[in-house]
């Protein structure tokens, strides 16, 4: 240990003198962040209104059915990441595997007892067990569409509708059920993101070949719409949306907020997805191609059996880091569209009568800030594991 | 290599999925739409359907209101609206529909109350609103009853050795950005000859951050929103005080849309029936209890009770386009004007000064117009 301690901070004069410094200045730091979060932070402002920094104005009595679509939308998740095929590293034991779940998704666990805790209530106790089942079931699921023999047969055009189904249905019947106008807080977040990176996937990959085709049109349409949309802030876009869509549409359909950033935030993240895709179609040796051709395969085929496969799994982290910045621009809509978001709702709390003018904005927006932190930081981790698996780098 | 391909397939049908639903929330909102471009009248020459109709129709009042103004309209933890100009949306609601609930209150920034008022996505405008000659004017808008008398002031530090506006040569005086509290401090710091530093800040909590830090000598904004913020300052209230010069005038109204005189003339009341119901002494307390045993003929009137006349008995109804008995659900169920002061903006420390009604010695702001037959 000390050994360790001469050797890497202390070997010349040099190195103490800056050890001494920065360390200190580091140790402050995290004093101040220590005694901000248990001693002088005032989270009463979160604890009294986790309702709305969650699901905003949003109807208690039917606050069930959003519990019910995150169990449904985990059982989907888990299903799909369940079913991939098996890695190349070696099977953990037990013990290992606890370890390596705990370092996975303790995060997301811890996030969920703080908000189990703030919430007082056992309803989200059961809440939290319910999701934890959705999740084992998913898995048990893709197990099942891995293993088995019977359920392997499906066709994919099948089987992913199929687990996907629950998720879908419920959050169309709560649009249904509810008027989208009370929908606010991480709800909006979340279901913006989530809706526009499940869209913007095939629109991005459709551009990306697009971009490449042989015809002349296509190529140019392509071209002009993501050199067009790259080359205009996300943040004009969402005001336009907000504004001039009244232009181009029949002032009849005035379409709720949450989908005009829905619109724009697929249409946006399409174009940036298409180029990261062609970055990823450009390193796949034209020899390939050719084979292909030689073999008499059609384009789709070359497309869909030799290149995308290829160039989707080498650039999984350029992905993953548009979807989490996508993730964590969603709430830009909230002062572009004025939308009830999340960022909103802490920001607008500051001002209850209980909470006025006391400088609590600090503790809100931190709150704001833990809850994008953790979903983004488990998004990211997750994406690492996934390219690990698929062995990006290694092939 | 097969997955990516059933990926992708699942991804395009739940695409196709997500767009139905989509579309098919997209023609719900069509419906009322299509009222309100009928109620604005501003698209056809054809049969004009005013807002008191289309309010009734619709069995709600939309009413432009903010989730983020002290006092005035915030939204509590259960996510109500509450606030005095809540209430009065709620009082707009109770008398025309009788139902103090049915408000659908929509939020709006600053910039977007006009447009909103315009393009027929609110019925009213309850938030803050001052009247001004341009907004009365070019933004269309009528404006209604005040329903409170503001004014812009400065508060400094009780320490600071400032005892009115003119003491504070070359002070920093900070604002919030984006108001008529900006323009309005440049104007009476050119206009005193005081050479002010006006700092803008985009929010109130900065703006208490830098006061507390000694980056400004004075807060300058309206008197209510002082007030507010001078009961929830961290150091005590008595740490700030209040300069007594008020130099701006701020009357707070309900606005609607150009044009639509019975709307407005239905708006006017609701709003005027809290005044005269304080005038009266009435209460959401007692209002059940004088409204069976009252003699007095103008209550009477006023709440919409039978009276004995030589033709039989009748209700008066003055033809407001109003329920003869708008003033009683107004009063049942929100209450009078003091009530909705003291309940929203007496706990801020406000004072009601000029804001006390007529017959109590106050302004003549606040008065009643008699209803008579």
């Amino acid at each position: 240990m000390i050994l360790w301690l001469r050797r890497n901070l202390f070997r010349s004069i040099w190195d103490s003198i800056t050890t001494i410094v920065f360390g200190g200045i580091a140790l402050w730091f995290i004093w101040i962040s220590i005694e901000f979060v248990f001693i002088t932070g005032r989270w009463e402002i979160v604890e009294v209104n986790l309702k709305l920094f969650l699901v905003g104005r949003f109807p208690e009595e039917l606050m069930w059915l959003i519990g019910a679509s995150m169990v449904a939308i985990a059982f989907w998740v888990a299903a799909v990441a369940g079913g991939s095929p098996l890695g190349t590293e070696p099977r953990l034991r037990l013990a290992e595997r606890i370890v390596d779940y705990v370092r996975r998704f303790g995060l997301i666990f811890a996030l969920a007892i703080l908000l189990v805790v703030l919430s007082n209530s056992l309803d989200s106790l059961l809440w939290v067990g319910l999701l934890g089942i959705g999740v084992f079931a998913g898995r048990v699921v893709g197990r099942m569409r891995r293993d088995n023999k019977i359920i392997q047969k499906l066709p994919g055009i099948i089987w992913q509708p199929m687990i996907a189904t629950p998720a879908i249905a419920l959050v169309i019947f709560t649009l249904l059920e509810s008027t989208l106008e009370l929908w606010g807080g991480f709800l909006i977040n979340f279901y913006m993101a989530l809706i526009s990176i499940i869209l913007c996937f095939p629109l991005g990959l459709l551009l990306a070949l697009g971009r490449r085709s042989s015809f002349p049109v296509i190529r140019f349409i392509c071209t002009a719409y993501i050199e067009l949309i790259r080359g205009a802030p996300l943040f004009v876009l969402l005001l336009l949306a907000g504004v001039a869509l009244e232009f181009f549409i029949p002032p009849t359909i005035s379409p709720d907020a949450v989908f005009r950033g829905i619109t724009v935030f697929t249409l946006f993240t399409a174009a940036y997805l298409a180029e990261i895709v062609r970055g990823g179609l450009q390193g796949i040796p034209s020899g390939q191609i050719e084979a292909g051709k030689a073999l008499g395969l059609s384009t789709v085929k070359i497309n869909s059996l030799i290149t995308l496969p290829q160039a989707l799994r080498s650039v999984i982290p350029a992905q993953i880091g548009q979807f989490i910045s996508l993730f964590k621009d969603t709430t830009l809509a909230g002062v572009a569209l004025n939308l009830f978001d999340v960022m909103t709702v802490g920001k607008v709390i500051t001002k209850q009568d209980d909470f006025l003018g006391q400088g609590l904005i600090y503790e809100s927006l931190i709150f704001v800030g833990l809850l994008f932190w953790v979903v983004s930081y488990v998004m990211s981790k997750e994406s690492q594991r996934l390219e690990k698996r698929l062995g990006v780098g290694i092939r | 290599m097969k997955k990516e391909l059933t990926l992708l397939s699942t991804l395009a049908v739940a695409a196709l999925v997500l767009a139905g639903c989509a579309a098919d929330d997209g023609s719900q909102p069509s419906a009322t739409t299509t009222v309100t471009v009928q109620a604005d009248g501003s698209t056809d020459g054809g049969a004009q359907v005013s807002l008191l109709e289309s309010v009734k129709a619709a069995g709600t009042v939309r009413c432009g209101t903010r989730d983020a103004l002290p006092g005035f309209a915030v939204l509590d933890s259960s996510g109500e609206h509450v606030g005095f100009d809540s209430d009065f949306c709620r009082v707009i609601a109770a008398a025309v529909l009788g139902d103090a609930g049915a408000v659908d209150m929509v939020d709006l920034e600053t910039s977007d109350r006009f447009t909103a008022l315009q393009n027929g996505s609110i019925d009213v405008l309850v938030r803050n609103t001052t009247w001004t000659a341009t907004r009365d004017g070019a933004e269309a808008s009528t404006f209604l009853q005040p329903t409170f008398y503001d004014g812009q002031g400065v508060m400094v530090a009780t320490n600071s050795g400032y005892n009115s506006v003119s003491d504070m040569n070359g002070a920093i005086v900070c604002v919030a950005k984006g108001t008529t509290t900006e323009g309005n401090a440049a104007q009476e710091s050119s206009r005193l000859g005081l050479n002010w530093e006006v700092r803008a800040f985009d929010e109130v909590d900065l703006i208490l951050e830098a006061f507390l830090a000694g980056q400004c000598d004075g807060w300058s904004s309206d008197v209510s929103q002082l007030t507010g913020l001078r009961s929830a300052y961290p150091d005590g209230t008595n740490a700030l005080k209040i300069l007594p010069e008020v130099f701006s005038k701020e009357p707070l109204a309900p606005a609607v849309l150009d044009g639509d005189t019975a709307w407005a003339t239905a708006v006017q009341w609701a709003v005027l029936a809290t005044i005269q119901a304080e005038e009266f002494g009435l209460t959401s307390a007692n209002v059940d209890s004088i409204r069976s045993s009252t003699t007095d003929i103008g209550i009477q009137r006023f709440l919409g009770v039978e009276i004995e006349t030589s033709d039989g008995s009748a209700v008066l109804d003055p033809g407001l386009g109003l329920p003869t008995d708008f003033a009683y659900q107004v009063v049942k169920q929100v209450g009078n004007y003091g009530e909705i002061f003291e309940r929203h903006l007496t706990p801020l420390g406000l004072e009601r000064g000029v804001n006390s009604i007529w017959s109590d010695g106050g302004s003549a702001l606040l008065t009643t117009i008699p209803l008579n037959p």
